[in-house]
This record gives structure tokens, sequence and C-alpha cells, in this order.
């Protein structure tokens, strides 16, 4: 286990029960990250959610309330999809990445039964976890807003298991949101509430919280400041072995990895052993979901050296992984750059 | 509950209703060219239906679902309205393995008397057998709709559920049975069961300890609610509170085998075998010589330093039931541990006979064949041939090999299989060190210190 790689956020983190986990890629034996090796970030202490007592309700701008247990939400028309849950700080190469299969209940499906208002045009996902976000605000649950057309893609669930398993307790036991595709704070942990928004509706929890203010792009441009909300993730790939800062014998070895994409399936994945003079195909698993990350392969004779080894992910939409990190952003998301492996053969 | 159960089942609860009330109407549901006997017709007497069905009944105890598959047929021409005689007819069908049937009848049975949740709980077999979640869940809802205090019919869904290791929808419905149960400690304990099984151990934990904190509830409920309480406890990482509480459960129902497996497998995760030998020494005095009870506890005799009546136990159990794997791994442990290499490669053999295919035997015969003061070098490079033929990447399997190879001065072959070995596993110190000892005896002592030079740079490379 990894204790804060690749964590790079902004945020007041207070709370002893806070958990900040992630465990080696190299510790992924096939393509699905096992569920007590799911990477965890908290915002705040893990709610005590009693499965007798918990429900989720999904109200606001819509013509019929409600709220159901988690018998009602499990006996639900459901789906199933395997997605990676990318952490939107997780560095280059790091680790705040799993990839699952995961089960639920389209969140199109529980808004249908509320006939929400012809304006709608977003959703407010809360959590059971609170705090203060920011050391100047109040005491608040976690959420997060998200357009009302990427709730209603049959890819964003209300998910309850995760590998055919019950959610484990620290990744949002007994429900969370799953948003396919989409940086991992969106999909709100220990879901409680589902609440559709209109155009002019502003003064919600999300707002007070100050949660608006974080998980922004900033890309500074001719001296100006432009702010957008990270959402779609972006193509990516990382290493999984060798480990940076190694020292192996010379050999024949597999260097290997994941790369994934949340605008498309991966289409292929460039190495280089040799800090980007030479490019060479990976070989891809076949397994490559719409969602789901797909595993490369790399072989490579290393004889004795200096090396810095990359790998570089393209989707089939034709998105490419940059080889550095954009010089406008001024924020810490989106670090999806081609990081070197440096790796010392003897 | 077994379908000739369920079929027992619903003849009581049948016959608990005015059997008349399931015969509604006379109108032929059922298409005259259906009926397997033509003069079979809408309007016969009841007395006659009542024969067809005690007949179908007796030929579902006789377990010949077929028969009584066409005895329901001719039941339902005379009464084409009767549910009694559609559900009948589908258990028959769900018995025959015709699903698609069986699910059709009790669709027809659930329209027909739409008062009992049976057709329903019914479908969610068929359902399942079909492999038709959508639908499942579907027969779960109308169930939850129709009939939402019914604790029987949820509590009988949790338990099929279960069964079939649907375990999140189990949950569901034991949630709901307990809901209606007014706290019945059966359903509670049923809840706390699946609450444990899916991860929701806090859950787990209040519902399992209100039961067993329930003085006034029999022994053995309490018992089980313990038991629950501990393995969710061991769950959590908080072994001293689920040793706690199995022990309390053992205290509570000495006949409950799983509790002194539950601890003692507490105890060997933690190493303390004697410990775990003690608890299995008890459950044997209580429940007997049971294969559940003895392989472990020859086994932890033996991990313990207690070889001989570990030994003595395995080969009991052995004699009794020859098809254990566990069993001879554990008597191949003993022996290596009292450094009888023939016993030990006697008892893998003894494996092998039994279970040719167990992963990696040949290698585990070989290994053990080597520590042998006088090795059968030639048998032992036959089992390494065996165990490359199933796993032809496995490093120690030419490590093995090259080891062998240099007992036989076979230096160039023995190089090769080192070679490939490291290429195998590249960061293996031994297979370096090896390679180095066996350079250094052909006098390639540039090859050696390269080889010297490897297992120095991976040491330094792992202290770092």
């Amino acid at each position: 286990m990894l204790p804060g790689a690749g964590f790079a956020w902004g945020l007041t983190m207070r709370g002893a029960g806070l958990q900040n986990l992630a465990y080696p890629l190299r510790s992924v034996q096939g393509t699905v990250t096992p569920s007590r090796m799911f990477f965890v970030r908290d915002h705040f202490e893990p709610p005590k959610v009693s499965l007798e007592t918990w429900s989720l309700r999904v109200e606001g701008r819509v013509q019929h309330s409600y709220a159901l247990g988690f018998s009602d939400l499990v006996e639900l028309p459901s789906r199933k999809l395997e997605a990676v849950l990318e952490c939107a700080g997780n560095g280059a190469n790091g680790s705040a990445v799993s990839n699952g299969v995961w089960e639920g209940v389209p969140i199109s499906v529980l808004l249908a039964t509320a006939h929400p208002a012809s304006d709608a045009s977003s959703v407010l996902l809360e959590g059971a976890d609170r705090g203060h976000l920011l050391s100047d605000r109040p005491l608040l649950p976690y959420s997060q807003v998200v357009p009302m057309k990427k709730c209603l893609d049959p890819s964003s669930l209300v998910a309850y298991k995760l590998n055919d398993l019950a959610l484990p307790k620290r990744n949002g036991f007994p429900a969370r949101a799953l948003l396919a595709g989409w940086y991992g704070m969106d999909s709100v942990k220990w879901l409680q509430r589902i609440v559709v928004l209109g155009p002019g509706d502003r003064d919600t929890v999300f707002e007070k919280s100050g949660m608006n203010r974080e998980y922004n792009r900033l890309t500074r441009q001719n001296g100006h400041l432009r702010v957008a909300r990270v959402s779609s993730v972006k193509v990516k790939s990382a290493i999984a072995w060798p480990s940076d800062a190694s020292k192996i014998p010379a050999g024949r070895y597999s260097v290997w990895g994941f790369a994934w994409s949340g605008s498309a399936a991966i289409d292929s994945v460039l190495v280089t052993t040799n800090s980007g003079k030479r490019w060479d195909p990976a070989t891809l698993s076949p397994h490559s979901p719409r969602y789901g990350w797909t595993r490369w392969s790399y072989p490579w004779n290393a004889r004795p050296g200096e090396y810095n080894v990359m790998s570089r992910a393209t989707d089939r939409n034709g998105n490419q992984q940059p080889l550095r990190r954009d010089p406008t952003r001024k924020d810490t998301y989106e670090l999806d750059w081609c990081a070197p492996v440096h790796c010392t053969v003897g | 509950m077994s379908l000739i159960g369920v079929h027992r089942f619903t003849a009581r609860w049948a016959k608990l209703r005015n059997i008349l009330a399931l015969l509604v109407g006379c109108s032929a549901l059922v298409a005259a060219s259906t009926c397997p006997d033509q003069s079979l017709k809408p309007g016969n007497t009841i007395s006659q239906f009542k024969e067809l069905d005690s007949q179908a009944e007796a030929a579902m105890r006789q377990r010949r679902p077929t028969a009584a598959i066409h005895l329901y047929k001719k039941a339902i021409c005379l009464f084409p309205n009767s549910a009694r005689g559609f559900y009948g007819l589908g258990v028959a069908q769900l018995a025959a393995r015709d699903f698609a049937g069986a699910r059709v009848s009790f669709q027809t049975a659930d329209r027909l008397q739409s008062t009992s949740p049976m057709p329903l709980i019914m479908q969610v077999r068929a359902n399942f057998s079909l492999g038709d979640m959508t639908a499942l869940k579907a027969n779960l809802r109308d169930v939850s709709i129709r009939f939402p205090k019914d604790e029987q019919a949820h509590t009988a869904l949790a338990r099929f559920l279960a069964e079939k290791r649907l375990s999140v929808l189990a949950l569901a419905e034991a949630l709901r049975a307990d809901k209606v149960s007014d706290g019945n400690p059966i359903s509670r304990v049923q809840l706390a069961v699946l609450e444990n099984m899916v991860g929701a151990y806090d859950d787990s934990i209040d519902n399992a300890t209100s039961v067993e904190q329930h003085l006034a509830l029999p022994n053995e409920t309490r018992a089980a609610a313990a038991g629950i309480a501990g393995l969710s406890y061991e769950s959590l990482g908080e072994p001293e509170q689920a040793i706690q509480y199995l022990r309390k459960a053992i205290k509570l129902d000495a006949s409950r085998e799983n509790s002194y497996l539950a601890l003692a497998d507490l105890y060997e995760q933690s190493q303390k075998y004697s410990d775990a030998v003690e608890v299995l020494k008890q459950a044997r005095l209580q429940l007997g010589d049971s294969p559940t009870i003895l392989l472990p506890l020859g086994a932890d005799l033996i991990r313990a330093g207690q070889y001989m009546p570990g030994v003595q136990i395995i080969h009991n159990l052995l004699r009794q039931n020859p098809n254990i794997d566990q069993a001879y791994i554990s008597l191949a442990d003993a022996e290596r541990r009292m450094r009888k290499t023939a016993e030990e490669v006697k008892a893998l053999q003894g494996l092998e006979r039994h279970n040719p295919r167990y992963p990696m035997l040949h290698l585990l015969i070989a290994q053990a064949m080597l520590r042998d003061a006088h090795p059968d070098y030639a048998g032992i490079l036959r089992e390494l041939s065996l165990a490359e033929t199933s796993a032809p990447s496995d490093a120690d399997v030419f490590y093995l090999r090259g080891k062998v190879l240099i007992a036989l001065k076979r230096y160039r072959e023995a190089i090769s299989n080192l070679s490939r070995a490291a290429e195998l596993r590249p960061t293996d110190v031994s297979t370096y060190y090896q390679l180095a000892r066996l350079y250094r005896k052909l006098g390639n002592n540039d090859m050696a210190a390269k080889q010297f030079r490897k297992v120095r740079y991976i040491e330094s490379a792992a202290t770092k």
C-alpha cells in the first residue's frame, strides 16, 4: 500500500478517519483491480451508514420526489459495466486509479421515476459524509453537481456492487454514484440524495461548501485565467513495471502497465526506453473495454545502463497522451503527461 | 427448500383455503387441443380434478415429474381456471427442467390467484434457472409491492437467493423480512449472516449481538448470533473481539462445528497452532471424528511440532477419505519436518494417485526427492519433465533441474537451465549464485565474477 501516493489536492483535509490509500499497479494480476486494492480518497471521515436506515432521496425540480431503501434499489433493473475510476489529482504514473466491474441502477432510471421538470439542467449528488471542505465554510455533506446529460447516459449508475460483491465500506457502501469515463470526485460515495437542479439553482450545498471552487481546470492564456470544471478522464497510460528509481540486473523483461481514456477505448500504446528517441508499439491485451483500462506489455532486453522508460497512449477517438504538462495549466488536476520511469540496469 | 418440499408446502397452503375458491369458473384458458386426453372437458366434476391432483402429487413424491406434468395438464382440462392446477404444473415443470414452461404456468397461477405470493416466489426460481435476472428482479418488486408484510415470503426468498449466491438480493429480502418481523430473532440472525456475507460488518454485529444478548432466547439461536458476530469482528480486523464471541458461541451451543472451525482458523492466522489444536480437540470430543475437524487438527498438530499424533490423525483420515488433497500435503509437510524424505515422497505420490492434476505436484515431488541423502537424479529429472509439461515457464523447474544437472556433472546443460531460470525470474539471487559457483568450478572466472556482481547488485538494490 502506498499511503499518499499521487495525492495532489489543495483541499483542507480534517479528521482522524480519513483514508488515502493506493496500491502499486504492479499488484494487479489481470485487468480488474481486486476490491480490497481499490484506491481510496476521502474528503471527510467515512459516515456510519446502517442498511436498515439508509435511503436515497430523489428530489428537487421533479414532479414526484421519493426515497428508496437498499432493498428497493437493488431490486430495480441494473446494469453491469467495467470502468476505471481515477482521482482527478492522480499523478503521472500514479496509482490513485483502479479498474472494476460495477453493477448498479442507471441514474436515468431513478430520474425517470421522479419526472424531472423540463428545464432541469443538472443534478446534485450528495454523500452521507460531511465536514468542513474549506476552513471558512460550514459543516456540510460532500456533494458534486453533474450536468443532466451525463446523468442520463446509461453508463452513469448508482452502483451497489464492485467486482460482483457488495461495495466495500470505504468505497461507498451501500451505494455510490459511478459516472463512467469521468474523474472520481463526481462518483459520490455513500450517496444519499439526488437533487435535480434548474439553470437558476445556485445556492446549494455544492456552492455553500466551497466545492464549486475545487476540481477546476485553470489555464492562463494571454493574461486571462480561464476556469472550467474537470470532468471527462484524459487519455493516459501508466507503467506498472518497472517502478521509478528501480535497479534491476540485465536480462529480458516485460515492461507493462495500463492505459485508459474517458472518451473511447484504447487504440494503441507506444513505449520508449531511451527518453523518447525511439517509440515502439506495445502489445495490447485483447480485452479493451469502452470505459475500462487496457493492459499493455512491451518486451525489453535490458542491458547495463541508465534508462528513462515512458509509455504513450492513444484512444480510438484519436486523443493522444501529451508528452509534457500543458504550461498554461495552473491547477493540479488531469496529470496526464508521459512521465518517465528511471531505471538502472546493472 | 427442495422442489418436493415446496410442493408439500404449497399443498398445505392450498388446503388452508377452500379448494373450490381455486377452481374459479370454467372458461377455457387452455385450448382443448392442448389437453392430453380429449375426453376430459371443462365442467367435469371436482372429484375428478381432486383425483388427478392427488395422483400428480403422488408422482411428484415418487420423483416422476413428467408423469405429474401429464396429470396436471389433464386436471387443467377439467378446470382451465384452476390456480392450483397451474401451480402444480409449474412445480412439476420446474422439476422436469422445463423452466420456460414453468414460468408461464406460475404466471398463469398468479393471474388466477393473486392473493398468494407462492406463484411469484416460484417464478423467481424459474427465472433464476432461466438466467433472466431482469424478470427475477421484477418478481421481487412485485412481491414487495403486493405482499409487503408477508415475512414468510421474504424469508423464503432470502433463503433461496442466498443458496444461489445472489447475496445482495438475498440481503434485500432479509431486510424486508426483518422490517416486518417485529424482532423475530431467526430473521435477525439470517439478516446478520447476509450482512456479514456482503461486508456490512457493523450492521451484522449490531443485529447479531442484539440477538446474542437476549437471554430468553434458546441457546442455539444465541450461539448462531454470537458466531456471526465473531466472524464480522474477524473481518473488521478485531481478533480479540472475534475470539471472545466465537468462544461464547461454543459455550452456548457446543454442537456447532462452524464455531470451532472459525475459532481454530483465527488462531491459525496468528500462528497460535497450540491454541488451534486445543479448540479442535474440544470439537472432536463433542462432535466426533468428522473430516472437517480431523484435517485441520492433524495439520495444526504438525505445525505445532506434535508430528506423531498429527501424522496418525491424517493417516486415519486418509484411510476413511482417500480423496482429500490437503491431507496428503499435510502428511508430506510432517514427514519433511521430521526429515523423512522417503515418506514425504510417498505422501506426495499418494496424492498423485488420487489427483494427478494437483498444481505443481511434480515439482513438489522433485523437491522432496532432492532432499534425500542419496537422490535418485534420473527420477528427479523425470518428475521435472512432467512439471515442465504443465508449467513451461516456471523458473523453479529450470532452477531445480540446473542443480540436478550440476550434481550429475552435466555442466553445459546446467548452465542452460539456470540461465533460463534467470531469464524467467531475473531478480532471484539464488540462480545467479548457482551460476557463479558453476562457472568458477569450470574455471571461467570472468563469468563467475559477472554472476557474483549480479548477486551483489540485486542485494544492494533490495536494501535501498
